[in-house]
Protein backbone atom coordinates (compact mmCIF):
# COMPACT_ATOMS: atom_id res chain seq x y z
CA UNK A 1 0.00 0.00 0.00
CA UNK A 2 2.99 2.14 0.65
CA UNK A 3 4.52 1.49 -2.47
CA UNK A 4 1.01 2.70 -4.56
CA UNK A 5 0.90 5.68 -2.40
CA UNK A 6 4.26 6.76 -3.32
CA UNK A 7 3.66 5.94 -6.81
CA UNK A 8 1.17 8.12 -6.95
CA UNK A 9 2.47 10.68 -4.95
CA UNK A 10 5.76 11.05 -5.49
CA UNK A 11 6.10 13.92 -8.51
CA UNK A 12 3.81 15.91 -6.30
CA UNK A 13 5.79 15.83 -3.53
CA UNK A 14 8.94 16.00 -5.06
CA UNK A 15 7.94 19.40 -7.60
CA UNK A 16 6.07 20.83 -4.25
CA UNK A 17 9.76 20.59 -2.89
CA UNK A 18 11.31 22.23 -5.82
CA UNK A 19 8.49 25.04 -6.08
CA UNK A 20 8.91 25.72 -2.62
CA UNK A 21 12.74 26.62 -2.92
CA UNK A 22 11.90 28.74 -6.10
CA UNK A 23 9.38 30.36 -3.95
CA UNK A 24 12.06 31.33 -0.73
CA UNK A 25 14.41 32.11 -3.94
CA UNK A 26 11.86 34.31 -5.16
CA UNK A 27 11.05 36.67 -2.15
CA UNK A 28 14.77 36.52 -0.76
CA UNK A 29 15.02 34.20 2.25
CA UNK A 30 18.11 33.98 3.53
CA UNK A 31 19.75 31.11 1.57
CA UNK A 32 20.77 29.24 4.84
CA UNK A 33 16.75 28.93 6.15
CA UNK A 34 15.71 28.00 2.70
CA UNK A 35 16.39 24.44 3.65
CA UNK A 36 13.64 24.76 6.30
CA UNK A 37 10.73 26.02 3.87
CA UNK A 38 11.63 23.21 2.11
CA UNK A 39 10.97 20.67 4.64
CA UNK A 40 8.11 22.68 5.80
CA UNK A 41 6.49 22.27 2.01
CA UNK A 42 7.07 18.82 1.43
CA UNK A 43 5.66 18.32 5.33
CA UNK A 44 2.54 19.99 4.04
CA UNK A 45 2.43 18.42 0.99
CA UNK A 46 2.59 14.63 2.29
CA UNK A 47 -0.22 15.23 4.99
CA UNK A 48 -2.07 16.60 2.28
CA UNK A 49 -1.71 13.77 0.45
CA UNK A 50 -2.22 11.76 3.35
CA UNK A 51 -5.08 13.45 4.12
CA UNK A 52 -6.43 12.82 0.64
CA UNK A 53 -5.43 9.40 0.56
CA UNK A 54 -8.03 9.00 3.89
CA UNK A 55 -10.55 10.50 2.12
CA UNK A 56 -10.88 13.20 4.42
CA UNK A 57 -13.27 16.35 3.21
CA UNK A 58 -11.95 19.27 1.49
CA UNK A 59 -11.62 20.98 4.94
CA UNK A 60 -9.84 18.68 6.49
CA UNK A 61 -7.61 17.73 3.51
CA UNK A 62 -6.12 21.42 4.36
CA UNK A 63 -6.70 21.96 7.59
CA UNK A 64 -4.35 19.42 9.13
CA UNK A 65 -1.27 20.57 6.60
CA UNK A 66 -1.92 23.75 7.66
CA UNK A 67 -2.18 23.53 11.19
CA UNK A 68 0.76 21.35 11.75
CA UNK A 69 2.88 23.33 9.30
CA UNK A 70 2.16 26.39 11.59
CA UNK A 71 3.11 24.68 14.79
CA UNK A 72 6.36 23.73 12.50
CA UNK A 73 6.71 27.11 11.56
CA UNK A 74 6.20 28.94 15.39
CA UNK A 75 8.69 26.16 17.02
CA UNK A 76 11.52 26.85 14.56
CA UNK A 77 10.87 30.49 14.53
CA UNK A 78 11.76 30.73 18.24
CA UNK A 79 15.00 28.10 18.28
CA UNK A 80 16.40 29.76 15.43
CA UNK A 81 14.97 33.39 16.16
CA UNK A 82 13.53 34.59 12.99
CA UNK A 83 10.10 35.43 12.39
CA UNK A 84 7.94 32.87 12.21
CA UNK A 85 6.67 34.55 8.33
CA UNK A 86 9.87 33.12 7.17
CA UNK A 87 9.07 29.60 7.80
CA UNK A 88 5.31 29.79 7.71
CA UNK A 89 4.71 31.54 3.87
CA UNK A 90 7.46 29.02 1.62
CA UNK A 91 5.40 25.63 3.88
CA UNK A 92 1.92 27.10 2.83
CA UNK A 93 2.50 27.74 -0.72
CA UNK A 94 1.71 24.00 -1.76
CA UNK A 95 -1.62 24.39 -0.29
CA UNK A 96 -2.46 27.37 -2.13
CA UNK A 97 -5.51 27.04 -4.15
CA UNK A 98 -3.92 28.42 -7.77
CA UNK A 99 -5.53 25.44 -9.58
CA UNK A 100 -9.13 25.63 -8.48
CA UNK A 101 -8.68 30.05 -9.00
CA UNK A 102 -7.89 29.17 -12.56
CA UNK A 103 -10.44 26.98 -13.21
CA UNK A 104 -13.62 29.58 -11.60
CA UNK A 105 -11.80 31.74 -13.60
CA UNK A 106 -11.90 29.60 -16.74
CA UNK A 107 -15.55 28.43 -16.12
CA UNK A 108 -16.54 32.17 -16.09
CA UNK A 109 -15.19 33.33 -19.07
CA UNK A 110 -16.69 30.05 -21.16
CA UNK A 111 -19.96 31.25 -19.27
CA UNK A 112 -20.80 28.03 -17.45
CA UNK A 113 -22.40 29.01 -14.36
CA UNK A 114 -22.90 26.16 -12.26
CA UNK A 115 -19.31 25.11 -12.77
CA UNK A 116 -17.94 28.28 -11.69
CA UNK A 117 -19.62 27.93 -8.80
CA UNK A 118 -18.32 25.17 -7.43
CA UNK A 119 -14.81 25.72 -8.12
CA UNK A 120 -15.16 29.18 -6.30
CA UNK A 121 -17.10 27.42 -3.28
CA UNK A 122 -14.11 24.77 -3.22
CA UNK A 123 -11.38 27.80 -3.45
CA UNK A 124 -13.54 29.36 0.18
CA UNK A 125 -13.36 25.87 1.70
CA UNK A 126 -9.52 25.78 1.08
CA UNK A 127 -8.91 29.19 2.00
CA UNK A 128 -10.79 28.69 5.21
CA UNK A 129 -9.24 25.65 5.92
CA UNK A 130 -5.56 27.28 5.62
CA UNK A 131 -7.21 30.36 7.72
CA UNK A 132 -8.24 28.49 10.50
CA UNK A 133 -5.49 26.02 11.00
CA UNK A 134 -2.73 29.20 10.88
CA UNK A 135 -5.18 31.20 13.07
CA UNK A 136 -5.74 28.56 15.69
CA UNK A 137 -2.24 27.25 16.57
CA UNK A 138 -0.50 30.92 16.04
CA UNK A 139 -3.36 32.44 18.31
CA UNK A 140 -1.84 29.82 21.08
CA UNK A 141 1.84 31.21 20.65
CA UNK A 142 0.74 34.56 20.77
CA UNK A 143 -0.57 34.89 23.77
CA UNK A 144 2.28 32.70 25.40
CA UNK A 145 4.39 34.54 23.76
CA UNK A 146 2.56 38.28 24.48
CA UNK A 147 1.07 37.69 28.18
CA UNK A 148 3.51 39.81 29.81
CA UNK A 149 3.71 42.77 27.60
CA UNK A 150 1.36 46.36 28.69
CA UNK A 151 1.82 48.51 26.59
CA UNK A 152 -0.87 51.38 28.03
CA UNK A 153 -0.75 51.22 31.97
CA UNK A 154 -1.13 55.35 32.69
CA UNK A 155 -4.31 54.57 34.56
CA UNK A 156 -4.03 51.29 36.45
CA UNK A 157 -1.26 51.60 38.92
CA UNK A 158 -2.82 49.31 41.38
CA UNK A 159 -2.09 46.72 38.83
CA UNK A 160 1.65 47.39 38.09
CA UNK A 161 2.49 46.00 41.89
CA UNK A 162 1.14 42.65 40.42
CA UNK A 163 2.99 42.82 37.39
CA UNK A 164 4.24 38.84 37.25
CA UNK A 165 8.17 38.66 36.80
CA UNK A 166 8.94 38.14 32.72
CA UNK A 167 9.17 34.55 31.02
CA UNK A 168 12.45 33.56 30.12
CA UNK A 169 11.65 34.29 26.51
CA UNK A 170 11.39 38.06 27.18
CA UNK A 171 14.75 38.60 29.13
CA UNK A 172 16.57 39.08 26.06
CA UNK A 173 14.88 42.45 26.02
CA UNK A 174 15.82 44.47 28.54
CA UNK A 175 13.99 46.74 27.31
CA UNK A 176 10.84 44.97 29.30
CA UNK A 177 12.63 45.39 32.82
CA UNK A 178 12.93 49.18 32.55
CA UNK A 179 9.68 49.33 31.32
CA UNK A 180 8.05 48.23 34.02
CA UNK A 181 10.28 50.83 36.38
CA UNK A 182 9.47 53.42 34.25
CA UNK A 183 5.89 52.76 34.37
CA UNK A 184 5.86 52.86 37.97
CA UNK A 185 7.97 56.29 38.26
CA UNK A 186 5.55 57.61 35.95
CA UNK A 187 2.21 56.78 37.34
CA UNK A 188 3.81 58.26 40.69
CA UNK A 189 4.67 61.23 39.26
CA UNK A 190 0.60 61.75 37.45
CA UNK A 191 -0.70 60.82 41.20
CA UNK A 192 1.48 63.49 42.33
CA UNK A 193 0.20 65.96 39.96
CA UNK A 194 -3.43 64.95 39.65
CA UNK A 195 -3.51 65.45 43.90
CA UNK A 196 -1.52 68.77 43.56
CA UNK A 197 -3.86 70.17 41.44
CA UNK A 198 -6.67 69.66 43.72
CA UNK B 1 19.20 46.16 35.57
CA UNK B 2 20.62 49.74 35.70
CA UNK B 3 19.63 52.13 33.82
CA UNK B 4 22.81 53.61 31.48
CA UNK B 5 22.06 57.93 31.16
CA UNK B 6 21.68 58.03 27.51
CA UNK B 7 23.05 60.98 25.75
CA UNK B 8 20.47 60.98 22.81
CA UNK B 9 17.89 63.54 22.66
CA UNK B 10 14.46 62.17 22.36
CA UNK B 11 13.72 63.63 19.05
CA UNK B 12 16.41 61.27 17.98
CA UNK B 13 15.70 58.16 19.12
CA UNK B 14 12.09 58.89 17.95
CA UNK B 15 13.53 58.79 14.40
CA UNK B 16 15.51 55.94 14.95
CA UNK B 17 12.52 53.58 16.19
CA UNK B 18 10.54 55.07 13.16
CA UNK B 19 13.16 54.23 10.98
CA UNK B 20 13.06 50.92 11.90
CA UNK B 21 9.05 50.51 12.21
CA UNK B 22 8.82 52.13 8.54
CA UNK B 23 11.42 50.04 7.05
CA UNK B 24 10.26 46.80 8.82
CA UNK B 25 6.47 47.31 7.82
CA UNK B 26 7.80 48.12 3.99
CA UNK B 27 9.62 45.05 4.17
CA UNK B 28 6.19 42.84 4.87
CA UNK B 29 6.27 42.95 9.28
CA UNK B 30 3.00 42.32 10.80
CA UNK B 31 1.75 45.28 12.78
CA UNK B 32 2.05 43.81 16.19
CA UNK B 33 5.65 43.37 15.61
CA UNK B 34 6.39 46.67 14.12
CA UNK B 35 4.70 48.40 17.45
CA UNK B 36 6.32 45.95 19.86
CA UNK B 37 9.85 47.33 18.14
CA UNK B 38 9.19 51.10 17.87
CA UNK B 39 7.81 50.66 21.71
CA UNK B 40 10.78 48.40 23.03
CA UNK B 41 13.25 50.97 21.38
CA UNK B 42 11.47 54.03 22.98
CA UNK B 43 11.47 52.42 26.46
CA UNK B 44 15.06 51.24 26.68
CA UNK B 45 16.31 54.58 25.72
CA UNK B 46 14.61 56.38 28.62
CA UNK B 47 11.31 54.56 29.51
CA UNK B 48 8.35 56.77 29.88
CA UNK B 49 5.40 56.12 28.67
CA UNK B 50 4.90 55.19 24.55
CA UNK B 51 1.85 55.77 22.65
CA UNK B 52 1.46 54.55 19.17
CA UNK B 53 -0.83 53.53 16.17
CA UNK B 54 0.28 52.00 12.99
CA UNK B 55 -1.54 51.05 9.55
CA UNK B 56 -0.02 49.82 6.48
CA UNK B 57 0.42 53.30 5.36
CA UNK B 58 1.04 55.58 8.58
CA UNK B 59 2.79 55.22 12.05
CA UNK B 60 2.02 58.15 14.77
CA UNK B 61 4.33 57.95 17.81
CA UNK B 62 3.85 59.51 20.90
CA UNK B 63 6.27 59.69 23.85
CA UNK B 64 5.92 61.24 27.42
CA UNK B 65 9.73 61.06 28.59
CA UNK B 66 10.16 60.29 32.35
CA UNK B 67 11.05 64.21 32.36
CA UNK B 68 7.65 64.76 31.23
CA UNK B 69 8.03 66.34 27.63
CA UNK B 70 5.67 65.06 25.29
CA UNK B 71 6.69 64.64 21.27
CA UNK B 72 4.93 63.19 18.46
CA UNK B 73 6.01 62.38 15.36
CA UNK B 74 4.22 60.63 12.11
CA UNK B 75 5.21 58.81 9.44
CA UNK B 76 3.90 58.34 5.98
CA UNK B 77 5.16 54.28 4.65
CA UNK B 78 4.82 54.00 0.93
CA UNK B 79 4.38 51.07 -0.60
CA UNK B 80 7.75 48.54 -1.06
CA UNK B 81 7.72 44.99 -2.45
CA UNK B 82 8.20 42.35 0.21
CA UNK B 83 11.39 41.11 1.16
CA UNK B 84 11.86 38.87 3.88
CA UNK B 85 16.02 38.72 3.70
CA UNK B 86 15.72 42.11 5.07
CA UNK B 87 12.89 41.64 7.44
CA UNK B 88 15.20 39.36 9.31
CA UNK B 89 18.43 41.70 9.49
CA UNK B 90 15.80 44.18 10.91
CA UNK B 91 14.70 41.78 13.51
CA UNK B 92 18.02 41.09 14.78
CA UNK B 93 19.16 44.67 14.72
CA UNK B 94 15.91 45.61 16.69
CA UNK B 95 17.33 42.74 19.36
CA UNK B 96 20.54 44.04 18.84
CA UNK B 97 19.21 47.88 19.95
CA UNK B 98 17.82 46.83 23.12
CA UNK B 99 20.37 44.80 24.07
CA UNK B 100 23.28 47.22 23.34
CA UNK B 101 21.70 50.34 23.19
CA UNK B 102 24.20 51.81 20.45
CA UNK B 103 24.15 55.48 20.20
CA UNK B 104 21.54 57.02 17.09
CA UNK B 105 24.08 57.63 15.13
CA UNK B 106 25.28 53.53 14.48
CA UNK B 107 21.53 52.66 14.47
CA UNK B 108 20.78 54.84 11.27
CA UNK B 109 24.42 53.53 9.91
CA UNK B 110 23.27 50.01 10.27
CA UNK B 111 19.43 50.34 9.37
CA UNK B 112 21.02 52.08 5.63
CA UNK B 113 23.38 49.24 5.26
CA UNK B 114 20.24 46.87 5.82
CA UNK B 115 18.14 48.76 3.35
CA UNK B 116 21.05 49.92 0.81
CA UNK B 117 19.13 49.65 -2.79
CA UNK B 118 19.90 47.20 -4.45
CA UNK B 119 21.88 47.51 -7.45
CA UNK B 120 19.71 47.62 -11.18
CA UNK B 121 20.80 44.22 -12.62
CA UNK B 122 19.36 40.90 -13.77
CA UNK B 123 19.73 38.87 -10.55
CA UNK B 124 20.36 34.84 -11.72
CA UNK B 125 18.63 33.56 -8.55
CA UNK B 126 15.14 35.56 -8.52
CA UNK B 127 15.19 34.01 -12.75
CA UNK B 128 15.78 30.44 -11.18
CA UNK B 129 13.13 30.79 -8.30
CA UNK B 130 10.74 31.95 -10.87
CA UNK B 131 11.46 29.08 -13.16
CA UNK B 132 11.58 26.68 -10.47
CA UNK B 133 8.44 27.75 -8.81
CA UNK B 134 6.63 27.81 -11.98
CA UNK B 135 7.95 24.71 -14.00
CA UNK B 136 7.77 22.86 -10.35
CA UNK B 137 3.89 24.06 -9.93
CA UNK B 138 3.29 23.00 -13.71
CA UNK B 139 4.19 19.97 -12.79
CA UNK B 140 2.72 19.52 -9.37
CA UNK B 141 -0.76 20.33 -10.83
CA UNK B 142 -0.64 17.38 -13.06
CA UNK B 143 1.35 19.01 -16.04
CA UNK B 144 3.63 17.13 -18.35
CA UNK B 145 7.24 18.24 -18.91
CA UNK B 146 7.09 20.15 -22.09
CA UNK B 147 3.92 22.16 -19.91
CA UNK B 148 7.01 22.01 -17.65
CA UNK B 149 9.47 23.65 -19.84
CA UNK B 150 6.76 26.51 -22.01
CA UNK B 151 5.99 27.52 -18.10
CA UNK B 152 9.75 27.62 -17.58
CA UNK B 153 10.20 30.18 -20.11
CA UNK B 154 7.34 32.59 -19.87
CA UNK B 155 8.14 32.65 -15.96
CA UNK B 156 12.53 33.58 -17.55
CA UNK B 157 10.02 36.23 -19.56
CA UNK B 158 7.64 37.51 -16.53
CA UNK B 159 11.16 37.71 -14.58
CA UNK B 160 12.15 40.18 -17.80
CA UNK B 161 8.99 41.99 -17.54
CA UNK B 162 9.08 42.80 -13.85
CA UNK B 163 12.87 43.80 -14.39
CA UNK B 164 11.89 46.94 -17.20
CA UNK B 165 8.39 48.07 -15.67
CA UNK B 166 9.26 47.02 -11.75
CA UNK B 167 6.21 48.07 -9.35
CA UNK B 168 7.36 50.61 -8.20
CA UNK B 169 4.12 53.19 -8.73
CA UNK B 170 1.33 53.29 -6.09
CA UNK B 171 -1.40 50.94 -7.19
CA UNK B 172 0.07 47.15 -7.17
CA UNK B 173 -3.45 45.73 -7.92
CA UNK B 174 -3.46 47.16 -11.59
CA UNK B 175 0.39 46.13 -11.71
CA UNK B 176 -0.81 43.08 -11.39
CA UNK B 177 -3.34 42.91 -13.63
CA UNK B 178 -1.24 44.07 -16.83
CA UNK B 179 1.09 41.32 -15.85
CA UNK B 180 -0.99 38.71 -15.77
CA UNK B 181 -2.71 39.81 -19.27
CA UNK B 182 0.77 39.83 -20.18
CA UNK B 183 1.23 36.62 -18.62
CA UNK B 184 -2.31 34.75 -19.98
CA UNK B 185 -0.88 36.25 -23.55
CA UNK B 186 2.62 34.31 -23.14
CA UNK B 187 0.96 31.32 -22.01
CA UNK B 188 -1.20 31.07 -24.70
CA UNK B 189 1.68 31.75 -27.45
CA UNK B 190 3.50 29.12 -25.73
CA UNK B 191 1.23 26.79 -26.25
CA UNK B 192 0.32 27.83 -30.04
CA UNK B 193 3.67 27.61 -30.90
CA UNK B 194 3.90 23.98 -29.47
CA UNK B 195 6.08 23.75 -26.98
CA UNK B 196 3.42 23.25 -24.04
CA UNK B 197 0.32 20.94 -24.45
CA UNK B 198 -2.06 21.96 -22.11
CA UNK B 199 -2.98 25.59 -21.51
CA UNK B 200 -4.41 25.24 -18.18
CA UNK B 201 -1.38 24.02 -16.56
CA UNK B 202 0.71 26.27 -18.21
CA UNK B 203 -1.04 29.16 -16.94
CA UNK B 204 -1.53 27.90 -13.47
CA UNK B 205 2.05 27.64 -13.09
CA UNK B 206 2.12 30.78 -14.03
CA UNK B 207 -0.37 32.02 -11.75
CA UNK B 208 1.09 30.73 -8.57
CA UNK B 209 4.11 32.99 -9.70
CA UNK B 210 1.53 36.10 -8.75
CA UNK B 211 -0.46 34.92 -5.94
CA UNK B 212 -0.51 37.26 -3.13
CA UNK B 213 1.08 34.77 -0.34
CA UNK B 214 2.56 36.97 1.75
CA UNK B 215 -0.50 39.82 1.80
CA UNK B 216 -3.07 36.61 2.63
CA UNK B 217 -0.87 35.90 5.30
CA UNK B 218 -0.45 38.87 6.73
CA UNK B 219 -3.75 40.02 6.67
CA UNK B 220 -4.85 37.10 8.84
CA UNK B 221 -1.94 37.57 11.62
CA UNK B 222 -2.80 40.79 12.11
CA UNK B 223 -6.41 40.49 12.19
CA UNK B 224 -5.69 37.49 14.93
CA UNK B 225 -3.40 39.84 16.86
CA UNK B 226 -6.35 42.16 17.19
CA UNK B 227 -5.24 44.76 14.59
CA UNK B 228 -8.47 44.43 12.70
CA UNK B 229 -7.85 47.67 10.58
CA UNK B 230 -5.12 46.97 9.10
CA UNK B 231 -5.92 43.03 8.59
CA UNK B 232 -9.24 44.32 6.76
CA UNK B 233 -6.36 46.37 4.12
CA UNK B 234 -4.59 43.52 3.54
CA UNK B 235 -7.23 41.21 2.98
CA UNK B 236 -8.87 43.85 0.86
CA UNK B 237 -5.39 44.35 -1.25
CA UNK B 238 -4.80 40.53 -1.57
CA UNK B 239 -8.53 39.85 -2.95
CA UNK B 240 -8.21 42.86 -5.04
CA UNK B 241 -5.21 41.41 -6.40
CA UNK B 242 -6.51 37.57 -6.91
CA UNK B 243 -9.19 39.00 -8.97
CA UNK B 244 -7.15 41.00 -10.98
CA UNK B 245 -5.17 38.40 -11.55
CA UNK B 246 -8.30 36.25 -12.25
CA UNK B 247 -9.33 39.04 -14.83
CA UNK B 248 -5.98 39.33 -16.45
CA UNK B 249 -5.96 36.09 -17.35
CA UNK B 250 -9.68 35.81 -18.32
CA UNK B 251 -8.67 38.73 -20.82
CA UNK B 252 -5.74 36.84 -22.47
CA UNK B 253 -8.08 33.48 -22.83
CA UNK B 254 -10.86 35.36 -24.47
CA UNK B 255 -8.49 36.93 -26.81
CA UNK B 256 -6.91 33.25 -27.62
CA UNK B 257 -9.79 31.74 -26.73
CA UNK B 258 -11.03 30.56 -30.43
CA UNK B 259 -7.42 29.68 -31.27
CA UNK B 260 -6.90 26.86 -28.09
CA UNK B 261 -10.28 25.19 -28.00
Amino acid sequence: MIGTFWETYFVMILTAAIGTIGYCLNVNIKRNKIVYGCIGGVVSTFLYCVCVEADLSLLMQNLIPATVVTLYAEVLARIVKAPATVFLIPSIIPLVPGGRLYYTMRAIVDGKGADAKTYAMETLVIALGIAVGIVGISLMFYHVSHRNIQYKVRFDQDRIGKVTSPTRSMCRFSGIFSLHESVQKSAQNETQNSSSEK
Amino acid sequence: MEKETVCETPTQVMECALDMGETMLRCGAEILRVEDTITRICTAYGGGIVDIFTILSLIILSWKTDAGENHTLTRRINPHPTDLNKLEDLNALSRYICQKKPPCSEIQQRIRAIMAPEERRIYKSKMTGYVLLASAFTLFFGGNLRDGLAAGIVAVLMYLWDYCFASHGRNRVVYSLVISVVAGILCSLSVLIGIGQNIDKVMIGSIMLMIPGINLMNALRDMMCGDIITGILRLAEALMMAIAIAVGFGIAIMLFGGLLR
